[in-house]
């Protein structure tokens, strides 16, 4: 669904003045509701997709938008930074899975990234092991590195933060 | 990644793979095979990231640089062992794409103790999640990675099976000397590699249709009837908060060990578990 038929969408629910209105179209659920001044309600739901997709709602890297690097607001709208004309934009790589994160190939090798690494969209950052599988976790994004969040070895939940990355 | 080029199977092998023809699956339609080669998963890896290659195998008579689980190696000399490396693509799977990735591993696992015994008929044991040991000794091991592949929005992630298989006695290094054994040890009589090693190409096309096709319980209990040790007994691991110690309580349906650690239970995913 489109910005220009979410928009139809509201301007019928206006038009008829319906206070209430769902639609459930390819996965994503769509409820408006009028509150007591008649300005209408968004939610949007959308079902936690299988393997994680970059921009997905369950994404593996929520991106956020902030004026100091390092702090983080998950799931936030990129927002411009006050005042300054430099925005920052960070993008929090979140574990896709459960399991042991590991931040070298094997034990005794360089790191896959640092803090200040430059990366490429697609570059290795790190392995998650779970059930015996190494999966290899790689940027959605070029940027630079500004936080790792996890050491290696240290088992990590679905959803937490690995790393952020500069985007600009 | 060497520029070793791949050659034609031997004989032996050829011959055993034409009859095996449809018990395949289509698994190993494309064949690399090399006398010797730093690593199958590592030419497998770079046949993934190159894409369109599900289902192709590499096998080699000799690893130079064998890899086990977090860069241990894995002790490949010629004309000993099995030494294959097959790309999947769990996340093609019709039912719960997410859990058929999770349970690869599982079920590669059961593919080969159930192939060494339609091969050999030596009873294998499972060790979460899927070392494979007769008598408490290594006999098979399972490295399994996954990298992700194609663009998003999706991103289909492909995952190298590789295993090594202990055919022949050899002179292991001392520091494996009492944890290793081999078919042939086990038997006390020559064994045809050729015919192992396509027993297992047929076992893991199996399980893999299980997978694909969401047959998880079949996987589940079939590795459950060869895994002694995940029910009532003592094992060991590293938590975040320190050594821990518990009783096993099997495993569920996503494949993940149960521990009873005094009043509770104890759910693993990874990491190093050590039976007592």
């Amino acid at each position: 669904m489109d910005l220009d038929q979410l928009k139809q969408i509201l301007d019928l629910v206006r038009a008829h003045e319906l206070s209430e209105f769902e639609i459930e179209q390819e996965g994503l659920r769509l409820k408006i509701r009028k509150d007591a001044v008649g300005a209408p309600a968004v939610v949007v739901h959308a079902p936690v997709p299988p393997p994680p997709a970059h921009g997905g709602p369950a994404a593996v890297a929520a991106p956020i938008s902030s004026v100091s690097s390092g702090s983080s607001v998950p799931g936030g709208a990129p927002t411009a930074a006050d005042g300054g004309d430099a925005e920052i934009e960070l993008a929090v790589v979140k574990s896709p899975i459960v399991g042991t994160f590991y931040r070298s190939p094997e034990p005794g090798a360089p790191s896959f990234v640092d803090i200040g690494t430059l990366v490429k969209k697609g570059q290795v950052l790190c392995i998650i092991e779970a059930m015996k599988l190494m999966n290899e976790i790689d940027s959605e994004y070029d940027g630079e590195i500004v936080n790792v969040y996890v050491e290696t070895g240290q088992p990590v939940q679905y959803g937490e933060r690995l790393f952020a990355i500069k985007t600009k | 990644m060497n520029s070793n080029h791949s050659e034609p199977l031997p004989p032996d092998l050829a011959e055993a793979i034409a009859r095996a023809g449809d018990r395949l699956h289509g698994v190993g339609s494309t064949i690399h095979f090399f006398p010797t080669i730093g690593s199958t998963n590592d030419v497998a890896l770079t046949l993934a990231a190159q894409g369109d290659r599900d289902l192709a195998v590499v096998i080699a008579d000799e690893q130079t640089a064998g890899r086990g689980r977090r860069g241990r190696a894995w002790f490949s000399p010629p004309g000993s062992g099995l030494y294959i490396s097959i790309v999947l693509t769990p996340g093609l799977a019709r039912v719960d794409p997410e859990r058929a990735t999770t349970l690869l591993t599982l079920a590669a696992g059961v593919a080969l103790a159930e192939a060494i015994e339609a091969a050999t008929a030596l009873r294998v044991d499972i060790k979460w999640p899927n070392d494979l040991l007769v008598s408490r000794r290594k006999l098979a091991g399972i490295l399994a990675e996954a990298v992700p592949g194609g663009e998003a929005p999706r991103r289909v992630m492909h995952v190298v099976l590789g295993y090594g298989i202990n055919v022949g006695p050899t002179a292991y290094p001392r520091e494996i000397r009492d944890r290793a054994t081999s078919l042939e040890t086990e038997l006390s009589r020559p064994i045809d590699r050729a015919a192992v090693c396509v027993e297992t190409l047929a076992a893991v096309a199996r399980r893999y249709a299980d997978l694909l096709d969401g047959r998880f319980d079949a996987i589940l209990d079939a590795w459950r009837a060869r895994a002694p040790g995940s029910r009532g007994a003592r094992v060991a691991w590293q938590a975040a908060s320190g050594p821990q110690a518990g009783v096993t309580e099997g495993i569920d349906e996503r494949g993940a060990l149960l521990v009873r650690v005094g009043d509770r239970i104890e759910r693993l995913v990874a990491g190093e578990v050590t039976w007592l």
